[in-house]
């Protein structure tokens, strides 16, 4: 059944986001997790707060669907949108220190490296591309209908 | 102990149970009469539920309440005028998008409504799931099962239709008809409403949607009253067959939109847009989500930004290099250099900024996700005395507060809008943005976007107990109902929305190019002139900005105000010509300081001792909740009419901003953070 697929897609989803989330939550308040550096973790409060949301987003869907309610792929698809608007921002972050290394030559940008811009908003959000092109049908045919 | 007594009346669409119903609440003793000067059969009865005794009066059984017949008129007329404690509408759960219609004309009458869905049995074995939890929160009325026949779900219902009467104020939700429809509705309310036996009687749009939907038995009413040739005046101007269709539509259109939240299996076609609404109207991830998206946008806002502003920067820069080398005459080059292009440069720098924060606010505009968190925010705006309708305008001050405040002209209840016009201001405009970064981003480093945010966040809560204080106390009065409007999502276009941004954005162009560049250039003209005494060429560099020029001497006479708040004069002055534009804070510091165009030259002098992160953080929160700027007065003036109001507003801004700024200021110097 399709939902199966859904259900595992938005329990690994909701689980890889919320502890990330928390993981950027205890960077923001100055606790050291030890996985900052291997993970690209950047201390930020609010950043991790919205990940513990999107996260939160998923698991609802596990619940729902888990309890056969069908509608609850809509947490899915908003869980795979608000990811991939996420993905989006870090994106244009990077494209913004692209911008201070080679147009501006900031000094502050000295010896930065592409990957010092990558972030887990990037890495996560190609999971959540895979599903929306998995499951294109459903976004690009009902967005234009509606 | 003394019974209570309540009348409840029981209305719901033909064939739903109602009669049924009746039965299983009084035990069939009941009165059978005629309703008065009609030949329609008027059952009531009577039924002790605890300690409250409860008269139960059946209505007729109609579809809507609009006056096609004479079963219409009666029960209608019953609700209206008799005014029962509580109207129990019985709603067939088989057969729910029909029956809200008549839902829908309860709750445009104000009146409480508890639902007993009825059917309940037929519902569940037909695989229907409908979830009630979300039925009450869309409606805002309680909804209780019930299997009349069976008798199931009566004290249930009873005790809801007590608590409900106990419950004294509660907040409703009503349809929305549309910018043009409104337009009317509110145009005919202003008319009704002065005729105060009519607007004592009638709720005032309720009466005006009836005359817009050519209801002839209130057509009747009004023809008889004080406002009658106003209100066939407006009439006139419009098509009643095609108002009446245009109505029942949209009614059927909100049920619509609320009906697949609703009930899964009860539609045909559950569209993507149905699907997103149930996440992001969800009981709770519906406001968490909201902030998610806020957040989203602001970091787009500032760190997007970083290098466009760069480019400002450098622009500026080399136009001071320019003029520096071509310009001989000292006192034009100072006009220019240590005037204009400092003053408007350090505002200008923030182009990006404003014209990233307008297109975020556009995008969520125009993809339709602000109506969900209008709707999201309705029961937390409830709270504070306001409801959902007020969210958007103070969501706009984000962008400015000038049109924000005109936006209030949406919100019919007049308290509500004075409400939120009062504590727009607390918001934090666009143009308060560029004293925060250069602030933060002086002294705070790292976490200047955290510190930012926070002030941000400070505005908010800070306008929410406003709210909550000034509804309480000045302005009290209860909560008006929420009109519920969900537009279809549309993927917004970059164009639109870039159309829309710049609309926005020209504007603090052309406030740059005139307000601001005025006002530095009469800070300049003020620090130019040496003071009384001495003796020194007008513009020479000794004086300029100094305590040896006029403004100095201003300035020392405003200090002692701001002292105890640990500001000093030159940040005295820049508050007072902040009051023309808030950016001009930033731009006057600029001229004051010395440090030209450059950004960083200011902080460096800050930092290096002129301020304090203490300080900083004062003259920040300061900013954001002082009076606010000279064309947001004008147009609170304009808006409220009123002088009192708008004077209120600049004296507790200012007050609750010397006040906060002080309590930093000490309690930080206490605690040992104004190193
Ligand atoms: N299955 C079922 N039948 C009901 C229920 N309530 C009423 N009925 C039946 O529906 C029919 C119409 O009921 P009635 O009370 O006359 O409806 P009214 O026209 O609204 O007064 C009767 O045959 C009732 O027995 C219910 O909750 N479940
Ligand atoms: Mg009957």
């Amino acid at each position: 059944m399709a939902n199966t697929n859904k259900m595992i897609f938005a329990m690994v989803a909701g689980i890889l986001y919320v502890v990330f989330g928390i993981l950027k939550m205890l960077e923001g308040f100055g606790i050291e997790t030890g996985l900052a550096e291997s993970l690209l973790i950047p201390g930020d409060f609010f950043g991790g707060f919205c990940f513990v949301v999107i996260g939160a987003v998923f698991l609802y869907a596990v619940k729902e669907l888990s309890a056969g309610v069908h509608m609850g792929v809509s947490y899915v698809y908003v869980g795979i949108l608000m990811s991939l608007v996420f993905m989006a921002v870090y994106l244009l972050v990077m494209g913004a220190d692209l911008l201070m290394f080679y147009a501006v030559k900031s000094e502050d940008y000295e010896g930065w490296r592409i990957i010092d811009s990558m972030r887990p908003g990037i890495y996560l959000g190609l999971l959540s591309l895979i599903g929306y092109f998995y499951w294109k049908d459903r976004f690009t045919t009902e967005m234009t209908k509606v | 102990m003394e019974k209570k007594k309540i009348t409840i009346a029981l209305a719901g669409n033909p064939n739903v149970g109602k009669t049924t119903l009746f039965n299983a609440i009084t035990g069939a003793r009941q009165h059978v009469g005629n309703w008065p000067g009609v030949t329609v059969e008027k059952k009531t009865g009577k039924r002790t539920y605890k300690d409250t005794e409860i008269e139960v009066v059946d209505l007729p059984g109609t579809y809507s309440l609009t006056a096609y017949s004479l079963d219409e008129v009666v029960a209608r007329d019953y609700v209206v005028e008799e005014i029962p404690d509580v109207v129990v509408q019985i709603v067939d759960a088989t057969n729910l998008e029909r029956n809200l219609y008549l839902t829908t004309q309860l709750m445009e009458l104000g009146s409480k409504v508890v639902i007993a869905l009825n059917m309940w049995d037929l519902a569940e074995s037909r695989g229907d799931k409908i979830d009630t939890r979300k039925m009450e929160d869309f409606l805002e009325i309680p909804v209780v099962k019930t299997v009349a026949n069976r008798a199931e779900g009566i004290d249930a219902l009873l005790e809801e239709v007590v608590r409900e009467v106990d419950k004294g104020e509660h907040h409703e939700h009503e349809v929305s008809y549309g910018d043009d429809i409104e337009k009317k509705i509110i145009e005919l309310e202003g008319i009704v409403g002065k005729d105060s036996a009519l607007s004592g009687k009638y709720p005032v749009r309720w009466l005006s949607v009836k005359l817009l939907d050519g209801d002839e038995n209130i057509l009747e009413k009004i023809e008889g009253s004080s406002v009658a040739t106003q209100v066939n005046s407006v009439l006139s101007t419009i098509k009643k067959d095609d108002y009446e269709a245009a109505m029942a539509e949209k009614r059927y259109e909100t049920i619509n939109t609320v009906l697949p939240q609703i009930c899964v299996k009860c539609v045909n076609e559950v569209t993507f847009s149905d699907m997103i609404d149930r996440a992001v109207t969800n009981k709770y991830l519906g406001i968490p989500i909201f902030l998610a998206m806020m957040w989203a946008a602001f970091e787009v806002t500032f760190t997007v930004a970083t290098p466009l502003m760069e480019f400002v920067d450098m622009f500026f820069g080399w136009l001071a290099g320019v003029v520096a080398q071509s310009i001989t005459n000292p006192v034009l080059g100072s006009l220019l250099g240590d005037g204009i292009i400092a003053g408007v440069g350090s505002v200008m720098i923030f182009l990006p900024n404003i014209l990233l924060l307008f297109l975020m606010i556009s995008l969520l505009e125009d993809s339709g996700y602000m109506a969900r968190a209008a709707f999201v925010m309705d029961k937390l705006m409830y709270k504070i005395g306001l409801n959902g309708g007020s969210f958007i305008p103070l969501l706009m001050g984000f962008g400015c507060n000038v049109p924000a405040i005109m936006a209030t002209r949406t919100i019919e209840d007049e308290k509500e809008r004075l409400v939120t016009i009062l504590v727009n201001p607390f918001i934090s405009c666009g143009a308060r943005l560029p004293v925060y970064l250069m602030l933060a981003g002086a002294f705070f480093g790292r976490n200047a976007g955290t510190v930012i945010f926070g002030i941000y966040i400070l505005g908010i809560i800070v306008a929410i107990l406003s709210a909550k204080l000034i509804r309480g106390t000045v302005v009290k009065g209860k909560p008006s109902p929420f009109i519920m409007e969900l537009p279809p999502y549309r993927l917004p276009t970059l164009k639109a929305s870039a159309i829309h941004m710049w609309e926005k954005g020209s504007i603090y162009l052309k406030k740059a190019g005139t307000i601001i560049l005025a006002g530095v250039v009469f800070v300049w003209l003020l620090s130019a002139i040496p003071a009384p005494g001495v003796d020194a060429a007008f513009a020479s560099e000794e004086i300029l900005g100094t305590e040896d020029s006029l403004i100095g001497v201003l300035g020392h006479i405003i200090e002692p105000l701001v002292a105890p708040l640990g500001f000093d004069w030159k940040v005295a002055v820049a508050l007072v010509f902040g009051f023309i534009a808030k950016e001009i804070v930033i731009g006057s510091m600029g001229v004051l300081y010395g440090t030209g165009e450059d950004e960083d030259a200011l902080a460096e002098i800050l930092t290096a001792g002129a301020m304090t992160p203490l300080t900083a953080l004062g003259l920040m929160v300061f900013t954001l909740l002082y009076v606010p700027c000279i064309a947001c007065v004008g147009v609170v003036k304009k808006e409220t009419g009123s002088w009192k109001w708008t004077l209120f507003m600049m004296v507790y801004g200012t007050a609750l901003a010397w006040i906060a700024a002080f309590l930093i200021y000490r309690i930080g110097t206490a605690i040992g953070w104004g190193l």
